[in-house]
């Protein structure tokens, strides 16, 4: 924190005043400081926001990567706000503070045999805060919709201190702007999120997994089709690529007549490939990827007919060039590929290419520095992205949170 | 009246045939479903294309002109309510359906769309379009997106905007943009959900791409009577409980029900709390969920239990509930539509309220709700020729509305706050929450120039005025019914 006004020692002084000497300390070049609520990261905010100081919020530091880099000189911790603070299990809704670990706010929200309904990465250490914050989402998207619309309300703390509530505790509401729908995946540039309130679903009690396989994704393409055009509600799909071949899996949940009758459908769906029971542990898929040591992660957005064509390609390109490339799937239109080597530049500009025309995009989410280096992470091309600049401009016109992280290093 | 070069321009952006100048034409826009507020409006523009929507927000933007963007106007809270001395842009021209993709499961619309020609439009391959407002055979997809229309079947489905991927949009500058992608997930800020339900305030949306959704395999509807809508609430409680999400839960009390039947004779039977569940989904998983609610329902004292045995009997369950509203107004002069919202286990409490509330200023209540997600529709019933009794209605429709916020609630589940909840608005939020819905605003529209004056709080001096309900002019034409 060497700005001009002020050292890193005096920095650390103001910020332990805040937060209490026992939870600021000095990182490196950053104060690292962990308030107790809402109203001491406001504090903590007007502080940044006097002295021209860089604000970076953080959960578990599972995304860190995600987006560009940020050179911040404070790292404000929510890892004292971690409570999960309401379960109105009759109303299913909970309120839960952003720095709760995923979860444990499962766990909790298990005793009433209900969830959040979304299987985001890393879940034991990545925040609510966090999950939010990148917008985060799994197979189970495709049931119970994306994290925005689990979202009913949240408080927020913007650049100049103002601590808002936006939406509220019940399911239906239309009073005011969702400003919790600006805030799911604005990447921490608009304030810091410190509670969401979500709405529940009751968890799923009893499932089976059921696994196609085929050498090549264009295979699936009429049987996915005809599965999602069937009047079957399957809490999950996803098609596995990588170069032994690719799978096809489907995870239903229900009562036992009802799984035993989604079984006759997809055997007949999927006659000519064959479709197997399978383990739970096939959902771990799109993990793996991240996890694999050294791979270059980008998230592809679609058109959901386009993914199997895109698969195949993707497969075929592979082969050609050699290069190892693994892909997880969902059927509504997200892609996560894993590359062991770095791509070469072409490969990002024509896969974009690919996509733009359809409405779809390519965001890097793990690259080495060298790949970052040249080239843009997120792809934007919206024309929008003015509009999305004014936002930026009136939430925090000093540009101390997470300055140049997002699209157009807003 | 608007001077003569802006008439010119708007003539020239529009054409002849798209502009109404004319007194006694400009008076059919002078309110919308809340007829109590009526604005005559400068002019009243009905382009056919975005390029003339644009030309029109230009001159309004060049002239600081305010302007009101309008579907069908059956909204219920004042917001397609004209500016004084504004433009008003009717959508009803761009009225056709764009494209429909079954293979990504999406519609493009222009903004007027009637809601219910999207489902007739794709039922034939077997999709629907899941937002169902009671004014669907009439009501707007572009109204529907400024209101972040919900419906009796959102409770499973969704609201608009779970539904809305993506939006074309003239900014108040004129300025074009594109928010959101039927690709999930598009890099940036989710401004097509920010847009969505922002009444308006945030510019003109001109094409809207709506997911549809496959039919389900069956549905089934069942009705069950019981003395008390307390316990037709506590049954929808142990329903949700039992794990199940249910496509609707409708619950109406005794006075919605003697409303009901005198306008469409669905044949309810005579209780204290009727109680409508509707189930979809694959038959198999249906059936077995059906005989849990019939159980659950005579744990609680249900005395009769009915499930529709086809169709037409089905449709005419839903008749009834939907006919509620306008019912009403057979059982009373005049009345006051409300839109509250509450946690579903304040349902007791607040019920047993609003009836003490009722007695202390003897005024009947009649009451309609979507009980899965606690969307009360109070009814206040009065007589507006008895001296001082409209005031009473008036004051305790609202002060119901600070009831269900001092319930864990909100003051509006679907009608929006329009014109008629602004000061409401000001209850339920703080002023730094008023003041972060702000930034949005300012980013959108610097001037003020779409819908001024709706959603947000005005200065405390002025009191709100909920509208005392009197028949629109198409539910008196008999063409719709509006909730």
């Amino acid at each position: 924190m060497s700005t001009a006004e002020l050292t890193l020692d005096e920095g650390l002084a103001r910020l332990a005043a805040i937060a209490g000497q026992a939870h600021a300390r000095i990182r490196g070049e950053t104060v690292e400081v962990a308030p107790a609520d809402a109203r001491e990261t406001a504090a903590i905010l007007r502080f940044a926001q006097e002295n021209g100081l860089a604000v970076t919020p953080a959960g578990g530091g599972t995304k860190t990567c995600w987006g560009n880099p940020v050179e911040a000189q404070i790292r404000l911790s929510l890892e004292r706000m971690s409570a999960v603070r309401e379960h109105s299990w009759q109303d299913m809704t909970c309120t839960v503070e952003a720095g709760c670990p995923w979860a444990a706010m499962q766990t909790q929200l298990a005793r009433h045999g209900q969830t959040v309904a979304l299987d985001p990465l890393w879940p034991e250490r990545a925040t609510v805060g966090g999950v939010v914050a990148a917008n985060d989402s799994g197979a189970l998207r495709l049931k119970y919709g994306a994290l925005r619309d689990l979202i009913i309300g949240m408080t927020i703390v913007l650049a100049d201190g103002t601590v808002a509530k936006t939406g509220g505790k019940v399911v239906k509401n239309v009073a005011g702007y969702d400003l919790h729908k600006l805030m799911t995946g604005s990447f921490g540039t608009l304030g810091v999120i410190t509670e969401v309130n979500f709405r529940l679903h009751p968890a799923e009690e009893r499932t089976q997994t059921w696994t196609a396989n085929a050498g090549d994704a264009a295979e699936f393409a009429e049987p996915l089709r005809a599965l999602l055009d069937s009047q079957m509600v399957p809490s999950a799909v996803q098609l596995r690529v990588g170069k032994d071949g690719c799978a096809l899996d489907v995870r239903v949940a229900g009562r036992g007549e009802a799984i035993e009758d989604c079984a006759r459908r997809l055997s007949k769906i999927f006659s000519e490939i064959g479709m197997v029971p399978s383990s739970e542990a096939v959902w771990g898929a799109r993990q793996e990827l991240y996890d694999a040591a050294n791979a270059t992660i980008l998230k592809a957005s679609m058109l959901p007919a386009e993914v199997c064509p895109v698969s195949a390609e993707l497969r075929h390109w592979a082969t050609t060039e050699g290069a190892g490339v693994q892909c997880v799937a969902y059927p509504f239109g997200l892609m996560t590929l894993a590359l062991q080597a770095a791509p070469p530049a072409a490969f990002l500009v024509q896969l974009r290419a690919r996509l733009r025309p359809t409405g779809g995009s390519v965001v890097v989410l793990a690259a080495s520095d060298e790949m970052r280096a040249g080239l843009d992470v997120w792809g934007c091309d919206a024309d929008a992205l003015g509009l999305m600049r004014e936002i930026k401009r009136r939430f925090d016109p000093n540009r101390i949170l997470n300055p140049g992280r997002f699209v157009g290093n807003i | 009246m608007l001077h003569p070069t802006i008439i010119a321009e708007l003539r020239e952006a529009v054409g002849v045939d798209g502009l109404i100048t004319g007194a006694s034409q400009l008076q059919t826009y002078e309110c919308d479903g809340l007829t109590n507020f009526r604005v005559l409006p400068g002019a009243v523009v009905l382009p056919r294309t975005t390029e003339q929507v644009q030309a029109v927000v230009r001159i309004c933007a060049r002239h600081k002109l305010p302007f009101v963007s309008r579907g069908a106007g059956t909204g219920l809270s004042g917001g397609a309510l004209p500016a004084e001395g504004g433009v008003v842009i009717s959508l009803a021209r761009m009225n056709r359906i764009l494209e429909v993709d079954y293979a990504n499961h999406y519609v493009i619309v222009e903004p007027g769309v009637i809601n219910a020609h999207v489902s007739q439009h794709v039922a034939a391959q077997g999709y629907f379009y899941a937002p169902d407002p009671s004014s669907q055979s009439v009501c707007t997809i572009g109204g529907n997106v400024a209101e972040n229309s919900g419906g009796a079947h959102c409770l499973k489905y969704g609201f608009t905007v779970t539904h809305t991927l993506a939006l074309e949009v003239v900014l108040p500058s004129g300025e074009l943009v594109h928010l959101g992608s039927a690709a999930p997930d598009s890099p940036g800020y989710d401004l097509a959900g920010v847009f969505v339900g922002s009444e308006g305030t945030l510019g003109v949306a001109t094409k809207i791409t709506l997911r549809i959704v496959k039919r389900p395999e069956v549905v089934q509807t069942l009705l069950a009577a019981f003395d008390t809508p307390q316990a037709a609430g506590q049954t929808v409680s142990d329903i949700i409980a039992a794990g199940m999400l249910p496509s609707a839960l409708e619950i109406m009390d005794t006075l919605a029900i003697e409303a009901a039947e005198a306008a469409v004779h669905a044949h309810y039977p005579k209780c204290g709390g009727l109680l409508l569940v509707e189930l979809d989904g694959q038959a198999s998983e249906v059936e077995a969920l059906m005989r849990d609610v019939r159980a659950l329902a005579e744990q609680n004292g249900a005395w009769e239990i009915r499930l529709a045995q086809s169709e037409q009997e089905r449709a005419l369950i839903w008749k009834g509930r939907k006919a509620a509203f306008a019912a009403v107004g057979r059982i009373s002069p005049n009345y006051i539509v409300q839109d509250g919202v509450i946690p579903r286990t304040a349902l007791p409490q607040v019920l047993a309220e609003i009836e003490r509330m009722a007695a202390v200023v003897e005024l009947r209540v009649a009451n309609v709700f979507h009980a899965g997600d606690g969307n009360l529709h109070p009814l206040v019933l009065y007589n507006r020729t008895i001296e001082g009794q409209e005031e009473i209605a008036l004051d305790l429709s609202y002060r119901i509305l600070h009831l269900c916020v001092d319930s864990g609630g909100s003051i509006t589940g679907e009608h929006g706050v329009g014109k008629e909840k602004q000061q409401a608005l000001g209850y339920m939020f703080a002023e730094p929450d008023l003041a972060t819905m702000q930034l949005v605003r300012c980013a959108f529209d610097p001037e003020s120039l779409a819908n001024p004056d709706k959603v947000f709080p005005r200065p405390r001096l002025c009191a709100d005025r909920p509208g005392p309900y009197t028949p629109h002019p198409l539910e008196t034409a008999g063409v719709a019914e509006i909730f």
